[in-house]
């Protein structure tokens, strides 16, 4: 056990080091949810302003600070983010450069590799999570400090489950040949679904229940419900519990149909293939 | 090959039979784009996947931020001009996918070739540079055409936006005079990824620009002066504001001339500067040797 | 060629290219601060006449400026000094004429694009090379015919292997049926039956009255193929002739290698020997052993002579080889140094 934490703590490091070398990217890690998500969208809701008051977002979510609605939303949007493209995903790019099956002949378990790309992804994602909030705060004026800090728990609970999801979404990865539509589409459908850009009470009846499965549906609830003091989904105590739940369950789960994905995919002989 | 000593096929041909030896190889550059677009099944998915979800999402926002309020909907409906909210997004991000496909494709095409390696055997044929700089365009347009064909049945299938055969028929002008705005800019791109080599942060600087500037999700009036003046230099402002205006402000072709002018006219000039900007870009590379370094 | 030309197929003369090292900032642009760039020559003075009909070698070690000079004759690179002609049209000022009527393999097949087949690939180089429509099916049945690979045709070029891609690089450069073909390293990476191939089909082109100019820096491929070669070396040409007569520049037939047991006596040692021989055209350390290459008329005289020699240096001859003069040992005579180094 200690073996396989300090390998995965190995694979963490070089994934950070990688990152280190490449200093633009973590630049692109906050510039681009800004102008691909953030700014859109603040001026799409500029739209909609009654004498400079977001009176309709107050209407459907209990608060008018767009700034820090969406900069909520994005601080969780990351997380998934972090799961999908840069857990799950990376494992694509090992295939590619050929550097995947050198890793599967160590002793080092397949899962404890992602494991180790989960963590250095966790981390960078806090980087840019950290930064994005200090951009929200300093320029646009979204008073969501305290709320952040009281709600970090729920962020901690929210990335065991993506750690968990971040295996399911790997095992399609390694099963599918050209995964990047997938990844990308179903990153995009669980980030909306979990409420990062708007409510998810304005998601037809038949869809919300899908909602309730996501860990970071009460994430990003929870976040703006202790910042914004918005009307939360259901109470706090069942959203708490719910990410505990669901944060066991998507850990058993997701770990368990990996090792199965990598086991025939061993059996298969396609772990060099691309 | 049955060619005896003295009879090779090399004459030099008159200008009449170049041009239209380019032609052909335009043609051949569009297929050839065509067959590798073929090799992936995914991104044919995506084409009907993306110009659906993607302005649905702000749709949906849309509705988080009105709140089912009037007062929320007569802000939107004065400040744009339409209260049609799934019609005005849906045709930002419509414009929106089709520059990211100009960046990603044809404007990344001449540095996807030289880190391919294919790039110095397409410059020791004869053909036109400008097949090379605008060859992978040709191929795109129909993808172009396509989104904006999905994005139209939405509008009026799902959402009952009022959209008819005139309408579309005006639509599609807009587009085309856009055309060579839009392919000039990603051959002005072109030429100038393949001299500095930033290919990713190129394109995201340039999409940023456009996200914030050009009134994807919002009407350009609520943006700063100066803001403003940035939105009217940039041809997609343009090209969002003229196909809101015939679609869904039932705006004619004559009272847009002066904004359609201005679009072919800036189509003209970017065209000119992505020519003198490959020419010096193949110049630099044919003195420094770069055509087939990374 | 051109009308009215009846000049050699390549006329180069004092081609020179000059690079510089590092990169000029921007910042450094907009300051118009002077270029301290440390400049170097890749290319320095090279003449060459390729004359119609025949297969010239440019051979030389890595860096020596073969591929540079390719380029520069292929259009590619603009020279920096120098002129050069093919079949009359300047490469600087007439290059799309020169692109008409050339046909170059410089790169691998990593030139090629892997997701389309073979066919695919050169029905797309078929109309860049602008040949006609109602030809490019008979050139691309014979350009793959040409190179043996028209029951591969429809295969993905990703399913190919080193060597077949090679050829089917070969033969888009075929597509324009051109005069003059350039080949820069055809055979590099390929195994000994690929490379084996690759030179019949040069062959196959001069048989079909094309010239051929090729670079090289196996020796041995020169020496099969080649009507007349250039040695290059530091980016100008140190000698040129058929490859028999540059294997008589060196006044020996026979070339004796000795692996001799390192001792106090070596300096005496290789002075006897010179003075036996006439010529050391080498000798290194090499795990401790000293190795020595001397060029004779008959090694049968030699050897005895060299061990009576080391013998009264009290050294010990290890092993002695014997072999013909080869292109190779002219390079070394020329530069001091192997081909490979």
């Amino acid at each position: 056990m200690i073996e396989q934490l300090s390998a995965a703590w190995a694979v963490a490091r070089k994934e950070l080091q990688i990152a280190r070398r490449y200093p633009l990217n973590l630049v692109n890690e906050v510039l681009q949810p800004l102008y691909q998500f953030l700014l859109p969208s603040l001026l799409l809701g500029l739209t909609f302003y009654v004498g400079g008051r977001a009176i309709g977002l107050e209407a459907t979510t209990g608060t008018d600070d767009l700034a820090g609605y969406l900069f909520l939303g994005t601080v969780v949007g990351g997380l998934v983010g972090a799961a999908f493209w840069d857990m799950a995903f990376g494992l694509k790019r090992e295939m590619d450069a050929g550097t995947l099956e050198p890793t599967w002949l160590t002793p080092t378990r397949p899962d404890t590799a992602v494991l180790g790309r989960a963590f250095s992804a966790l981390i960078l994602s806090a980087i840019a999570s950290v930064l994005l909030v200090a951009i929200g705060a300093l320029v646009f004026g979204a008073d969501i400090a305290r709320g952040v800090v009281a709600g970090l728990p729920a962020i901690v609970l929210a990335s065991i489950s993506m750690i968990g999801i971040g295996y399911l979404v790997a095992s399609a990865v390694l099963m599918i040949r050209e995964p990047n539509f997938f990844v990308d589409s179903t990153n995009f459908i669980f980030a909306m679904l979990s409420g990062v850009a708007f409510p998810i009470t304005v998601l037809p009846p038949l869809i919300q229940p899908f909602c309730y499965l996501l860990p970071t549906t009460y994430a990003v609830d929870l976040l703006r419900y202790y910042a914004l003091g918005t009307i939360p989904l259901l109470p706090p105590p069942a959203q708490w519990l719910a990410l505990v739940v669901l944060a066991v369950v998507y850990i058993v789960v997701g770990r368990w149909v990996f090792m199965r994905t990598e086991h025939r995919m061993r059996v298969l002989g396609t772990t060099g293939q691309h | 090959m049955t060619a005896s000593p003295a009879t090779f096929s090399a004459t030099t041909p008159s200008r009449w039979d170049d041009l239209r030896a380019d032609l052909r190889a335009f043609g051949a550059a569009g297929v050839k784009e065509w067959r590798l677009l073929r090799r992936y099944p995914s991104l044919f998915i995506g084409f009907l996947f993306w110009p659906i979800a993607l302005p649905l999402a702000y749709v949906f926002q849309a509705q988080g931020y009105s709140g089912g309020q009037p007062a929320a909907l007569d802000a939107f409906a004065q400040r744009t001009g339409t209260a049609e909210v799934a019609g005005f997004l849906f045709l930002g991000w419509a414009a929106y996918m089709w520059i990211s496909m100009i960046l990603w494709g044809p404007g990344t095409s001449l540095r996807t070739e030289q880190v391919r390696g294919s790039l110095e055997a397409l410059f020791m044929t004869p053909v036109s540079r400008m097949v090379i700089l605008f060859g992978p365009v040709v191929s795109q347009i129909v993808w172009a055409i396509w989104m904006f064909a999905v994005v139209g049945g939405v509008l009026v299938l799902f959402f009952r936006v009022p959209i008819g055969p005139i309408e579309a028929i005006r639509a599609l002008g807009v587009i085309l005079v856009a055309v060579p705005a839009l392919y000039g800019l990603g051959a002005l791109f072109a030429a100038v990824v393949l001299r500095f080599g930033e290919v990713s942060a190129m394109v995201q600087t340039v999409r940023g620009v456009f996200t914030v500037f050009c009134g994807m999700t919002f009407p350009i009036i609520i943006l700063p002066v100066w803001a403003k003046a940035v939105a009217l230099s940039l041809p997609p402002t343009y090209l969002i504001g003229d196909l809101r205006a015939v679609l869904l402000q039932g705006s004619d072709f004559v009272s847009l001339v002066p904004e359609l002018a201005i679009l072919a006219t800036m189509g003209l000039v970017l065209c000119g500067f992505a020519i003198v900007a490959f020419r010096r870009t193949e110049r630099f590379a044919r003195r420094g040797g770069s055509l087939a370094q990374y | 060629m051109k009308p009215g030309y009846e000049g050699p197929a390549i006329d180069a003369v004092g081609l020179v290219k000059e690079f510089e090292r590092g990169r000029r900032t921007t910042w450094q642009r907009v300051r118009r601060q002077a270029d301290q760039r440390e400049r170097f020559r890749a290319v320095d003075g090279i003449d060459l006449r390729v004359e119609r009909g025949e297969i010239f070698g440019v051979l030389g070690p890595n860096g020596a400026g073969k591929t540079t000079t390719m380029k520069m004759l292929a259009t590619l690179l603009e020279p920096t000094a120098g002129t050069a002609r093919i079949l009359g049209y300047d490469v600087v000022h007439e290059a799309r004429d020169v692109r008409r009527r050339m046909g170059a393999v410089l790169s691998d097949g990593r030139s090629l694009y892997w997701k389309l087949t073979a066919r695919e690939n050169l029905e797309y180089f078929a109309a860049l090379y602008h040949v006609p429509p109602r030809e490019q099916a008979a050139r691309i049945a014979a350009a793959l015919q040409a190179v043996k690979l028209d029951d591969r045709s429809d295969d993905y070029v990703e399913r190919y292997s080193t060597g077949m891609r090679q050829r089917l690089v070969l033969a888009r450069a075929l597509l324009p049926d051109p005069e003059l073909m350039l080949l820069d390293e055809p055979t590099v990476g390929l195994d000994p039956q690929s490379s084996r191939d690759l030179r019949d089909r040069v062959r196959d082109l001069q048989a079909q009255g094309r010239t051929v100019l090729l670079t090289t820096h196996y020796m041995e491929e020169a020496d099969q193929l080649c009507d007349r070669i250039a040695i290059v070396d530091h980016g100008h040409v140190v000698a040129l002739d058929t490859p028999t007569g540059l294997k008589r520049t060196i006044a020996a037939t026979e070339v004796v290698h000795l692996e001799i047991a390192s001792s106090p006596a070596d300096a005496a040692l290789l002075s006897r020997l010179e003075q036996t021989a006439g010529s050391v055209a080498r000798h290194e350390r090499e795990n401790g052993d000293l190795q020595v290459t001397v060029h004779v008329r008959s090694a049968r005289d030699f050897v005895p002579v060299a061990f009576d020699a080391a013998r009264e240096e009290n050294a010990a001859i290890k092993h002695v080889e014997v072999v013909p003069v080869t292109l190779e040992d002219v390079f070394i005579s020329l530069t001091g140094r192997a081909l490979r180094e």
